[in-house]
């Protein structure tokens, strides 16, 4: 449940809190669309990934590969936001084609629109080309609001989206719990979570935002939608389609570089392990704790 | 920036309210090192309004200059102010390398920054080192902790990197060093943009703790059994200071907020200790605590995955051992004080 008291704190700031549904109105009176863009990323099911313990590498044959669900909540977010102020909603991917399994189900969820960015140019991008690349498409397609999930599983880093606001020359607010939007479309409050707690942000549109798991609850397509989907085209975007130069995207435009992955030790089979009757089984945790100086 | 120009090691501290966070003494420790390593200075960088109390603990460190930043628009986090004023700094004097902490505000930091620069970002490294060539590697994980990335910046500098809490232990310098201290004012918020703070709450359930700054986290998972078995949970996070988190399940279930579920969807924590109770330990847990120094596991199935990643594993019913962990660490801190409760 949202608290809603919080909001209404905010001076001078009339929230919709019960919208219309046919879109509204600017100050100027004319209907504005807000026009929402989602980037979103195929990733490995992380949970289905298993380590080759011989050889120490991943084994991702076999391995689903999902809509990153941090991305599922920013998707579901911009089609509650479209719902009750009107707009599009506009979804986009980089990736290669196999991506567009994950466009199909955010069209079936409801989007108005997918991009598939896929171009070999693209391939071996780090933080900053990807960031760079899904910037310029979002400047070439233009936007309002654009929101993408807190972080990847695969990637985990959590700074494609402050990058892409950065160069796209808005604000953002990163890791949303809730949000609300001014009817106006001109601005809004998200509640931002912190180490400590949460942060109340207004912040004026356009801008972009990031989203965790506690902003909603992320609709699943019924079979209908899933077929309606499939007969809907995805646009596919080359380097040249975003106006952007081979060494500016890729691995040609990535400022780092991988030296080489290991897998981590796991510990398997380092650890003690002993039953609870064995009478120095809690002396031994007592031990443990000491030796980390946890306790004196 | 080329790389001639660059010099210097960077750190970026973290502050709330006049409180110096202890990630900030972790960096200065690593970024001495680094900079030993490149035999290059140390410089810490410091926004708000309440910084001059810590000049006098920054400089145990070891820093060869201490920048404070501060302003009327220093006084709440905003990345968009802070990024701006960063960059203002480095035109000035580059640095080769800057380090933040990898907390939801410095990650916010450091990603604007990055992007403003143009320069590389290594996000939530859990190592980092000079390597025999002289350059700056990191270490982060990936895929949910399942691989480990050694990352460099070829060319652009300065060489970003995120570092997670609780990789070093803070360590004052060995030698004397006096350290610059210089001034600078916070860059306002560009006029095309308006971004306000208007409410900071600590939520932290308050016998839960601070999953992302303890050093001990307590994992509970369904295996606890009833909301009421919490207690004894609680009692041991007292006597060890820990925080307590819990798997999906248990958050599901309501026996905690939402904010100390550990986890893919959830936290992702690096604490000195993890103590994983009645938890089996699916990988969607696991990738929540992989890089923790420590992990030990209380499980009565002997089969739980727990048990191939704890460093130390008890096979038992959790309610005769915790009574028994619970008694003897009253025992060693009988005579001392021991908080009841957190405040």
């Amino acid at each position: 449940m949202i608290d809603r008291r919080h909001f209404f704190k905010v001076e001078n700031c009339t929230l919709m809190l019960y919208p219309s549904r046919t879109g509204h109105h600017s100050s100027n009176g004319s209907v504005m669309r807000l026009r929402i863009v989602v980037c979103v990323k195929q990733v490995p099911d992380v949970a289905e990934i298993r380590i080759d313990e011989i050889k120490h590498t991943l084994i991702r044959s076999g391995v689903p590969s999902i809509l990153n669900p941090f991305d599922e909540f920013a998707v579901e977010e911009a089609l509650k936001i479209r719902e009750k102020l009107g707009g599009e909603v506009a979804v986009i991917s980089m990736g290669p084609l196999q991506a567009k399994e994950t466009l199909f189900k955010c069209l079936a969820m409801g989007a108005d629109r997918a991009i598939l960015l896929s171009d070999p140019k693209f391939a071996g991008a780090d933080t900053w080309a990807t960031s760079k690349t899904l910037a310029m498409t979002i400047q070439k397609i233009g936007f309002d609001l654009v929101i993408c999930g807190m972080k990847a599983v695969d990637g985990e880093t959590c700074q494609v989206g402050p990058e892409m606001a950065e160069l796209l020359g808005i604000p953002h607010v990163s890791y949303v719990k809730r949000l609300e939007i001014n009817e106006d479309g001109k601005s809004l409050i998200a509640e931002r979570m912190t180490e400590q707690g949460h942060q109340l942000v207004s912040c004026s549109i356009p801008c972009l935002l990031t989203a965790t798991k506690a902003l909603n609850v992320p609709r699943i397509p019924t079979i209908i939608s899933q077929l309606a989907a499939k007969k809907k085209t995805i646009e596919i975007f080359t380097a040249e389609n975003i106006g952007a130069q081979k060494e500016q995207v890729g691995l040609p435009g990535s400022r780092t570089h991988v030296l080489k992955v290991f897998t981590p030790n796991l510990r398997t089979g380092e650890g003690k392990i002993v039953r609870a009757d064995d009478k120095d089984a809690v002396v031994q945790l007592l031990a443990l704790l000491k030796k980390e100086r946890i306790t004196q | 920036m080329s790389q001639s120009a660059s010099n210097g090691v960077w750190i970026v501290g973290e502050q709330k309210d006049g409180q110096m966070a202890a990630v900030t003494l972790e960096l200065l420790t690593t970024g001495r090192w680094i900079a030993d390593s490149l035999k290059q200075q140390l410089t810490v960088v410091m926004i708000g309004n309440e910084l001059d109390a810590m000049v006098g603990t920054l400089a145990e460190y070891g820093p060869n200059r201490i920048i404070l930043v501060s302003g009327e628009d220093a006084k709440q986090f905003i990345p968009e102010v802070y990024s701006e004023s960063i960059a203002a700094l480095v035109a000035k004097t580059p640095p080769s390398v800057m380090l933040f902490p990898a907390t939801y505000d410095g990650r916010d930091l450091a990603a604007r920054l990055a992007a403003k620069l143009g320069v590389g970002l290594a996000a939530d490294c859990t190592e980092v080192s000079v390597d025999d060539q002289g350059r700056f590697v990191q270490v982060r994980p990936a895929f949910g902790g399942n691989l480990m990335a050694v990352i460099h910046q070829p060319v652009a500098r300065p060489q970003l990197a995120t570092l997670r809490p609780h990789i070093t232990k803070p360590v004052k310098s060995q030698t004397k060093i006096t350290p610059v201290i210089e001034h600078a004012n916070v860059v306002g918020l560009p006029k095309l943009f308006d971004k306000k703070v208007l409410e900071t709450v600590r939520e932290v359930a308050e016998e839960s703790g601070n999953l992302d700054e303890a050093e001990v986290v307590i994992g509970v998972g369904r295996g606890l059994g009833s909301l009421e078995n919490l207690k004894m949970v609680t009692r041991l996070a007292v006597l060890l200071d820990a925080a307590v988190g819990g798997s999906r399940g248990v958050v599901d279930a309501g026996w905690l907020p939402h904010s100390q579920q550990i986890g893919l969807t959830g936290r992702v924590i690096s604490p000195k200790m993890y103590m994983a109770l009645g938890i089996s330990g699916a990988v969607q847990h696991l990738v929540g605590v992989r890089t923790a120094k420590e992990i030990v596991a209380i499980n009565i199935d002997p089969e739980a995955p727990i048990f191939k990643v704890a460093t130390y594993g008890i096979v038992g019913d959790l309610f005769s051992v915790l009574p028994t962990l619970i008694k003897g660490l009253e025992s060693q801190t009988e005579g001392k004080v021991v908080p009841q409760a957190r405040t």
